[in-house]
C-alpha cells in the first residue's frame, strides 16, 4: 500500500507540473501576451509630415491604412471585424459588434447580422449602438456629397445606386427590422461581402451628431463618436444638444496632434481580447515634420512607434545592432509597388513595348532605392500571392537572372512592337522624351535612375517631370500621363479584388482621384467624356472577367479566378512593371513591451501594444 | 634756369595712365582677387570639358547607376575608391563624373542668370534714374512689388503648373527645368541691380560732366550710353560678379526642394538635394560637391571685391 502510494503522488505531481507546462506553453504561444502585457502607459506615435487623412479623419472618406489602422483598433468597432494580428489569422474576419460572421443565404445575396447587446457609443452620446446605425452611416457614405472614397465597394447592396442618385428614399437592400438585426440584400452573391461590410466606414455613426456636419466632408472628422474601447480625448466635454454648439473635441486638433483616451462605455466583456487588449491608458500621435527627429526621439524612448518613411540608413543601423534588431519589425503588408504604363499613350499602347520594359527594367535596383531586401520581396504579378492562397506561386513571367533585368529579352520584344526599331532598339520619335512623372521622395530619385538607365537600353528615353505630390496628376486621366512610378497599392481587405476592381476595370474610370491610371478598360465613349487622347480603341478590358469572378463564392474558385485574371494582366494587358511587394517596417522605442502587426491594415495593430 | 627750378621741372614730368591702366595695377596687387579669375577660369574649363573627360576617364556614363556594386544591401551608397573617386550617389551613379557634369549646369545657371538679371537691372535702374517722376516711380514701384512677391512660393507654383504635360506652360515658352530656374533668378534678382543702378544713377545725372553734355546738346541716350552708363561699370560688374555665387546657391535651394533642374540633369545643387537624408552615412555626398560650391562661390565673392577695389579709385586700399 505504501509503496503504491508513494508510487501515486510523484505520478499526480508530475501529470500536473506537464499541465501547468503546456498551460504555460499554450499562453505563451498565443503570442499576444494578453496574461502578462501591462496595463497603464501612453502610447506614443511620431507622424511624418501632416496626418495626410484622405477626408479629415471623417471615417465616411478615411481611405488610407493609417486611418483603417488607427479606426479599427481604438475607435470604431464594425459588425465584423479583424483581430488586428500578424499573417493570415489577421486578414480573417471575425465578429466584433454583430454575434457571428453570418454566413450568407438567398444563394449568397443575404447577409444578415445579429448586433450584441450591450455596447454603446462613447461619450457624449452614451446610447446603446442599434441597427440603424449601421444603416445611417451606409446611406451617409452613398451620399456623394460626404467624400466617400470607397463608395464603389457598396453598389453590391440592392438600391444603393438609386439611393445614390437620390432616386430613393433609402437603401433598399438593407432592412433594420429591430434594434439588433441588420439585413443586407445584394444584387449579385459577393463572398467577400464580410470583409466590405469591415470598412471603417461601415461603422456605427450616430445621426444625432453627424446630420450636423451633411454634405460637408471632413467634418465630422473633429467629432467623431467612439464605438471601440478609447475615444477622442475631450469627447465627453461636447455638447450635443444643438449643431450650433458643438465644438470640435479637444484631443484632435485636426493638424498637429491626435489623442486617445479611454472610452468610459467601453464594455470589454462584449470585445475579444484576440482582436484588442486595449493596454496603455492613452495613445498620442503627434506630428512632426523632421524625420530625423523622430527616429532620435525613438531611440531616446520619447516615442513608441512611427509612421513614417524609415529610409535605408535606419533598416541599416536597426538590422546590424545586436542591441536594436528586436525593435525593428517587418512584416508583409501586402501592397504592390509598380511602375505604371498608360495603354492609350505612345509608345506604350504596344503591349510588344510595356512587355519589353518588364523584360528590361532593373528590378534589383528599384528594389535598393526601397532599402533593399529588407524593404521586401521582388514582385512579378500584380497580386500578392498570399492574397491569392498561393494560387500563383512560382508564376515569374519575367524573371531574369538577379532581377536586373534581360535586355536580349527586350529587345526581342521591342523587334515585335509597331515602332521602328534598329536591332531591337526603339528608333521611333514616340519612345523618345516620353513624359514621365515623378515625385519627390528619396526612393523616387533612385527609382528614377535605374527606371532611365533600363528603358534606355531598348531605345526609350523620358523628359522627367518632378511634381511634389504626383498622385493628384498622374490620377487626372485628361492629363494623358503615359508612364510614372509614382503608384503602389495596398489591398483594402484581405481579397484579391481589391487589386482588381479599383486599379483595372474599366468602369470605374473617373476624371479625378482614378487610380486606374493604365486605363485598363477604358472605351472610346469613356475616353472622349474624360478627355483622354491617344489610342482609345480596342483598349483591352477585364471587367467580364472580374464580374465572374466577384460572383464566385468558393475561395479556392475564387482565389483561381483572381489568379487567372492576374495572369492575363501580367502577360497579356502588362499595364505594369510590378517590382516589390513590399513590406511595412516599424521601428519601435525601448519602452515597447508587447506589439503586434495587423495584417489587414498593414500597419501596428496598436489595440495589442503595451508598455514595459 | 637755375638748377632747383631744373630740379623742379623733372619732379612735375607725370606719366598719363588710362582707367584701365589704373584698374590693373590696383587689381594685380589683389592677390586674393586674381587667385580668384584663376580659379573661375579654372572652372569653366572644368564646365566645358570636365563631364565628358571624366566620362572617358572613368568609363561610367553620369547617368548610369551602379547599384549592384556601388551601393550595399541596404542601397545606401559606397565611398570613393579607386574607380569611383569621390564615391556613388544615392542611386549609385559615379559621384566624380556628376560633379564635373554638375559644373557646367551649375556656372549656366550662375552665369546665364547673372548676366539677363545685370543687363534687365541695369536698363531699368538708368532709365528710372534718369528720366525720374513717372518712369521712376512706375519702374520702381514695378522692382518693389517684385521684391514682395515670395520667390519660392512662385517657384512652386510655376513648377506645379508647368510640370504636368510635355509642353510645359505658354505654349511650350515656360519649360520645367533649366529655363525656369534661370527665369525665377532673373526675376527675383534685377530689382537688387535696378535699385543700385538707380541710386548711382540718380547721383551721377548731377555731376558736371553730365551737366556739360546736355550743354553741349546730348540727348538722353548719348548721356546714358556715354556719359552714365561707363561710370556705372564699376559697381555693374561687382554685382554680377556677387550674383553669380547667388545664383548657383539659389538653383541649389531649388533643386533641394525638387524645383530646380530635371533629375537626370546633374548640378551640384541638385546632388547635394539628392544627398539630403543621407549626409550621416555618405559623408562624399556632401564633401566634393559642396567643396565645388564653397569654392565657386569663394572665387566669384573675391573677384567681385576685388574689382570693386580696382575700379573705385576712392576705394581705401
Amino acid at each position: 500500500m505504501k509503496s503504491t502510494k508513494r508510487s501515486v503522488v510523484p505520478a499526480i505531481a508530475v501529470v500536473v507540473g506537464m499541465l501547468a507546462l503546456a498551460a504555460a506553453l499554450v499562453s505563451a504561444a498565443a503570442g499576444s501576451g494578453a496574461e502578462t502585457a501591462k496595463r497603464g502607459g501612453t502610447y506614443r506615435v511620431g507622424w511624418e509630415s501632416t496626418f495626410g487623412w484622405t477626408n479629415s479623419f471623417d471615417p465616411t472618406g478615411e481611405y488610407l491604412a493609417n486611418s483603417f489602422a488607427i479606426n479599427s483598433s481604438l475607435l470604431i468597432r464594425t459588425l465584423v471585424g479583424y483581430n488586428h494580428v500578424a499573417g493570415v489569422a489577421g486578414n480573417a474576419v471575425v465578429p466584433d459588434l454583430a454575434t457571428t460572421v453570418p454566413k450568407p443565404t438567398n444563394g449568397g445575396k443575404t447577409y444578415t447580422f445579429k448586433l450584441k447587446k450591450g455596447i454603446r457609443f462613447g461619450p457624449p452620446v452614451n446610447r446603446e449602438i442599434v441597427s440603424k446605425d449601421i444603416r445611417y452611416a451606409i446611406e451617409r457614405l452613398a451620399r456623394p456629397k460626404n467624400g466617400a472614397q470607397y463608395a464603389f465597394y457598396f453598389p453590391v447592396i440592392k438600391g444603393f445606386d438609386e439611393y445614390s442618385k437620390g432616386e430613393a428614399k433609402s437603401i433598399s437592400g438593407i432592412k433594420t427590422p429591430n434594434a439588433k438585426t441588420i439585413i443586407f440584400n445584394l444584387t449579385v452573391p459577393a463572398a467577400d461581402f464580410p470583409l466590405r461590410i469591415a470598412l471603417i466606414a461601415a461603422g456605427p455613426i450616430p445621426q444625432e451628431v453627424a446630420k450636423c456636419f451633411e454634405g460637408q466632408p471632413g467634418k465630422y472628422g473633429r467629432f467623431v463618436i467612439s464605438s471601440g474601447p478609447y475615444m477622442i480625448e475631450g469627447s465627453d466635454d461636447l455638447d450635443i444638444s444643438s449643431c450650433a454648439k458643438m465644438q470640435p473635441i479637444s484631443g484632435y486638433d485636426g493638424k498637429t496632434r491626435l489623442v486617445f483616451v479611454r472610452n468610459p462605455n467601453y464594455n470589454a466583456r462584449t470585445d475579444s481580447r484576440k482582436a484588442r487588449e486595449n493596454n496603455p491608458d492613452r495613445f498620442e500621435f503627434l506630428v512632426d515634420t523632421n524625420l530625423d527627429d523622430i527616429y532620435a526621439k525613438i531611440a531616446a524612448g520619447d516615442l513608441e512607434d512611427e509612421y513614417a518613411t524609415a529610409s535605408p540608413k535606419i533598416f541599416r543601423e536597426y538590422s546590424t545592432d545586436r542591441s536594436k534588431r528586436s525593435l525593428l519589425k517587418v512584416n508583409p503588408a501586402d501592397q504592390t509597388y509598380y511602375v505604371t504604363m498608360n495603354l492609350t499613350q505612345p509608345p506604350f499602347d504596344d503591349v510588344h513595348v510595356r512587355k519589353a520594359m518588364n523584360w528590361v527594367m532593373d528590378r534589383s535596383a528599384l528594389r535598393k532605392a526601397w532599402g533593399g531586401a529588407i524593404a521586401g520581396d521582388i514582385a512579378q504579378h500584380v497580386i500578392p500571392d498570399v492574397l491569392l492562397g498561393g494560387a500563383l506561386k512560382g508564376f515569374h513571367p519575367f524573371k531574369t537572372q538577379g532581377d536586373r533585368g534581360n535586355v536580349a529579352k527586350a529587345k526581342a520584344e521591342m523587334k515585335r512592337s509597331k515602332y521602328a526599331t534598329k536591332d531591337g532598339v526603339c528608333s521611333a520619335k514616340e519612345c523618345k522624351g516620353i513624359l514621365f512623372i515623378s515625385d519627390v521622395r528619396t526612393a523616387d530619385k533612385g527609382m528614377l535612375a535605374a527606371i532611365q538607365s533600363s528603358a534606355k537600353k531598348i531605345g526609350i528615353t523620358f523628359t522627367v517631370r518632378v511634381v511634389n505630390g504626383a498622385y493628384p496628376v498622374i490620377q487626372t486621366p485628361s492629363k494623358n500621363i503615359p508612364i510614372s512610378h509614382r503608384p503602389r497599392w495596398g489591398k483594402d481587405y484581405a481579397d484579391a479584388s481589391t487589386f482588381i476592381f479599383p486599379l483595372f476595370y474599366g468602369g470605374n474610370i473617373i476624371p479625378a482621384g482614378n487610380t486606374n491610371y493604365a486605363l485598363v478598360g477604358l472605351t472610346p465613349s469613356q475616353a472622349k467624356r474624360l478627355g483622354v487622347k491617344g489610342s482609345v480603341n480596342n483598349v483591352p478590358s477585364i471587367d467580364n472577367a472580374a464580374d465572374r469572378c466577384l460572383a464566385t463564392v468558393s475561395a479556392a474558385a475564387r482565389n483561381k479566378c483572381w489568379a487567372a485574371v492576374d495572369r492575363v494582366l501580367t502577360t497579356e494587358i502588362v499595364p505594369w512593371i510590378p517590382y516589390m511587394w513590399a513590406n511595412q517596417i516599424n521601428v519601435l522605442g525601448p519602452k515597447v513591451d508587447t506589439w503586434a502587426f495587423d495584417q489587414n491594415a498593414g500597419l501596428a495593430g496598436f489595440g495589442h501594444a503595451s508598455l514595459k | 634756369m637755375s638748377t632747383a627750378d631744373a630740379v623742379l621741372e623733372t619732379r612735375v614730368v607725370v606719366v598719363g595712365k588710362s582707367p584701365r591702366q589704373l584698374f590693373w595695377m590696383r587689381f594685380k596687387q589683389d592677390k586674393a582677387a586674381l587667385a580668384g579669375a584663376v580659379v573661375i577660369v579654372l572652372l569653366i574649363f572644368v564646365a566645358f570639358f570636365g563631364g565628358p573627360l571624366a566620362e572617358r576617364i572613368t568609363g561610367h556614363p553620369q547617368n548610369e547607376p551602379y547599384s549592384d556594386i556601388m551601393t550595399d544591401d541596404f542601397g545606401l551608397p559606397k565611398g570613393p575608391n579607386s574607380s569611383f573617386w569621390f564615391g556613388a550617389d544615392g542611386a549609385g551613379r559615379d559621384l566624380f563624373v556628376r560633379t564635373m557634369y554638375g559644373a557646367r549646369t551649375s556656372l549656366l545657371v550662375g552665369i546665364v542668370a547673372s548676366g539677363i538679371a545685370v543687363t534687365i537691372g541695369t536698363i531699368i535702374g538708368l532709365l528710372a534714374g534718369f528720366f525720374g517722376r513717372w518712369a521712376d516711380t512706375t519702374l520702381s514701384r514695378g522692382a518693389d512689388v517684385m521684391l514682395a512677391v515670395p520667390q519660392l512660393l512662385l517657384s512652386i507654383g510655376i513648377v506645379a503648373a508647368c510640370s504636368t504635360t510635355k509642353e510645359g506652360c505658354v505654349r511650350g515658352l515656360i519649360q520645367p527645368g533649366l529655363t525656369i530656374v534661370i527665369l525665377v533668378i532673373v526675376l527675383f534678382s534685377w530689382p537688387y541691380v535696378a535699385r543700385v543702378v538707380r541710386g548711382s544713377t540718380l547721383s551721377l545725372k548731377e555731376k558736371e560732366f553730365v551737366e556739360a553734355s546736355r550743354s553741349v546738346g546730348a540727348g538722353s541716350v548719348r548721356i546714358i550710353a556715354g556719359d552714365l552708363f561707363p561710370n556705372l561699370v564699376a559697381p555693374i560688374v561687382v554685382l554680377a560678379t556677387l550674383l553669380v555665387p547667388q545664383s548657383i546657391l539659389f538653383e541649389a535651394a531649388l533643386s533641394y526642394l525638387g524645383l530646380g533642374v530635371p533629375p537626370d540633369q546633374a548640378s551640384w545643387g541638385q546632388i547635394l538635394a539628392d544627398a539630403s537624408g543621407l549626409y550621416d552615412v555618405a559623408w562624399w555626398l556632401m564633401v566634393f560637391p559642396g567643396a565645388f560650391l564653397v569654392v565657386t562661390t569663394l572665387a566669384f565673392n573675391l573677384l567681385g571685391d576685388g574689382l570693386r577695389d580696382a575700379l573705385d579709385v576712392r576705394t581705401d586700399r
